[in-house]
């Protein structure tokens, strides 16, 4: 069996009385995206933190590539990338000083700054300064420099959040190559789309519990309600009638809607993780 | 700590430090100053006084003006234009030495001297040049001074003031780059996230703030080293002057750290600055008021960096006269860098719950 890249076991962590992280678990294996889906202050960012060596956790313990995330080992962290909810590049420095000078902190003798600018479609202007750049550039901008030493661990801290859907959909492929690859991703979200494309399992963080974890699809399985929305015409106007699948009388009444009226679509419904995670919580994603 | 990822976060910060109005600002303020205080006392464009001469004779009063460092001497081949240059103001006064003017005078016969002054010369330098032509001729004539001068000052005696502004001067050299320069670098890393993202790399916190520090003494030296040339204050012992400049800029540095590392973002670090400005500028006002009780300077930590140079650059001393002030701001230092890993480890978490 393959070591886990990132193992974790019941690690906590408070800000002052305030419990942000309560004894949470998991593992995420090399290539395998796991989707962190929470609201805000759920603890996904404060998890980060701890396993990328930026706080120490309060309780518990985690290694990331088989070593202590307390050891604050350098060359461990030379194997991690970070791309972070805030836009902390240097603006005074173009795009490719930036790429070049985290590459030198690596000890990457000659990065191939411009080829991970053309991947996220910035080569063009990797000579401007990235004060000059647009919100969605400086997001992928941060993708390149969690790129830059081809890491084992990628933590990815809500990439894409308030980005159009084009930058996001580049994005999102951009990190699906990284999988790809062989590198272990770790990442945060409360976009239920975004997790639900990008990961292989998610886990639903709430209030710094993990209330759920497992592949979107077994979670849509064990908790979701399936059914069927069908469009009817009705005289001159049209009549829309949902049919849950999921009861012992769903044929029946599927066959008493349909017969009822000319057909007009009938669609089927899956719940969405939002749906999943509100009905676990009895809270939304956003907020 | 790796000093290759500390050289690269200084390369990095000397790269950038052109781009910033802080690091602009503490090159040109010690250069600004100097200007401004000489200009306002006069002693690097204090002009010396401007003689022209026609010698027709060969007089020993030519050789002693030449001799003079005090006085600019011209000679001119005729009184025309000896005349010509006094009243465009380009000499402040001019002198016809008549042939046998010196055996005229050894022997009593009291021959016409014509000085001209120019009417828009100093009063100073007229004085100077009348003075010293007066003195001149009694060396000629080979008689002492008719009478006895008791001189008295009244006053500091000693160094004037344009030399005890010196220390003012330094300390905005030393501070502002040594101190300010990393502790605003520092915050601004930390206002703009960046300083996360070089703790989420290799890179550890020491190897930030030695870079920092490294980066407030190489332009706290410059800086020092540039305004004491300026100032004509070398002292004697170059050595010794570099060793004392570079403890200063070290020294400033490390409070520089202790600032960037306490404060969490500008406006709190200008404040600490303001706030620990007196305390820190106070011992130069000693320097300009010697009359003071000068023991209350040394209450003050930054006495011990700025003493040395003012003791080697000004006063001339050497390393004996400076050691025990070098211990001393060593000790400070050194009673500092606990005190900077205690704020250090407190500026992460604060970094970590924003």
């Amino acid at each position: 069996m393959t070591e886990a890249a990132i193992k974790v076991e019941d690690i906590t962590y408070a800000y002052g009385d305030l419990l942000a992280v309560k004894g949470i678990s998991f593992e995420v294996q090399p290539g395998e995206i796991l989707g962190f889906l929470g609201p805000n202050g759920a603890g996904k960012s404060t998890t980060i933190k701890m396993l990328t060596g930026q706080v120490a956790p309060k309780g518990g313990r985690a290694q990331i590539l088989g070593a202590d995330i307390t050891l604050d080992d350098p060359d461990i962290q030379a194997r991690i990338g970070v791309c972070f909810e805030e836009k902390n590049l240097y603006l005074a420095m173009s795009a490719k000083e930036n790429l070049d000078f985290f590459a030198s902190l690596y000890g990457i003798k000659d990065p191939d700054s411009l080829e991970i600018l053309r991947r996220v479609g910035l080569a063009d202007r990797a000579k401007d300064r990235v004060k000059t750049y647009s919100k969605g550039m400086r997001q992928r901008m941060m993708i390149s420099r969690a790129f830059i030493n081809k890491p084992d661990v990628l933590f990815l801290d809500e990439p894409t959040d308030g980005l159009d859907p084009v930058t996001s959909a580049s994005i999102r492929a951009t990190i699906k190559e990284e999988a790809a690859r062989g590198a272990a991703v770790l990442l945060t979200t409360h976009d239920m789309f975004e997790a639900d494309e990008l990961s292989d399992r998610v886990a639903f963080i709430n209030d710094g519990v993990i209330v759920a974890i497992d592949t979107p699809e077994n979670l849509k399985l064990k908790y979701g309600k399936r059914s069927v929305k069908i469009r009817l015409r009705n005289g001159s106007g049209v009549r829309e009638e949902t049919v849950a699948l999921d009861t012992p009388q769903s044929g029946e009444l599927l066959k008493e809607v349909v017969g009822s009226g000319e057909v007009l679509t009938i669609h089927t419904e899956e719940a969405t993780l939002e749906d999943i995670f509100i009905q676990m919580t009895g809270r939304g994603l956003v907020g | 700590m790796s000093l290759t990822r500390m050289f690269k976060i200084l390369r990095k910060d000397l790269a950038l430090g052109p781009r910033s109005p802080i690091f602009l600002w503490a090159i040109i303020l010690p250069f600004a100053l100097t200007l401004i205080l000489q200009v306002a006392f006069g002693s690097l464009f204090a002009a010396k006084p401007r003689m022209a001469v026609v010698d027709e004779g060969a007089s020993e009063i030519t050789a002693s003006l030449r001799k003079m460092d005090g006085i600019e001497l011209t000679v001119l081949d005729t009184p025309e234009e000896l005349k010509k240059q006094v009243k465009a103001n380009d000499v402040d006064a001019g002198l016809v030495l008549p042939r046998g003017f010196d055996d005229a005078v050894r022997s009593g016969e009291k021959p016409l001297l014509e000085l001209y002054i120019g009417g828009e010369s100093l009063s100073s330098n007229r004085l100077i040049l009348s003075v010293t032509t007066l003195d001149l001729v009694r060396e000629v004539e080979g008689t002492a001074p008719p009478v006895d001068v008791r001189i008295e000052n009244f006053g500091n005696e000693g160094l004037p003031v344009s030399v005890r502004l010196v220390p003012v001067i330094m300390m905005y050299a030393l501070f502002i780059a040594g101190a300010f320069v990393p502790s605003s670098s520092l915050v601004e890393e930390k206002e703009n996230g960046t300083l996360s993202a070089l703790l989420v790399s290799p890179v550890k916190a020491s190897e930030v703030l030695v870079a920092k520090a490294l980066l407030g003494t190489i332009l706290a030296f410059v800086m020092a080293f540039m305004t004491l040339v300026l100032n004509n204050a070398l002292g004697g012992q170059p050595l010794v002057l570099v060793l004392v400049i570079v403890w200063a800029s070290a020294f400033s540095a490390v409070l520089g750290i202790v600032i960037g590392t306490a404060a969490k973002d500008s406006a709190s670090m200008f404040t600490l600055v303001k706030g620990s400005g007196i305390f820190l500028f106070a011992p130069v006002a000693f320097y300009l008021f010697p009359e003071w009780p000068q023991w209350i300077a040394k209450l003050f930590p930054t006495f011990w960096a700025i003493d040395p140079i003012w003791q080697v650059a000004v006063l001339g001393k050497g390393l004996d006269a400076v050691w025990v002030d070098l211990v001393v701001s060593l000790g400070i230092a050194l009673a500092l860098v606990p005190v900077i890993g205690v704020l250090s480890r407190r500026m992460q978490r604060v970094l970590v719950a924003e």
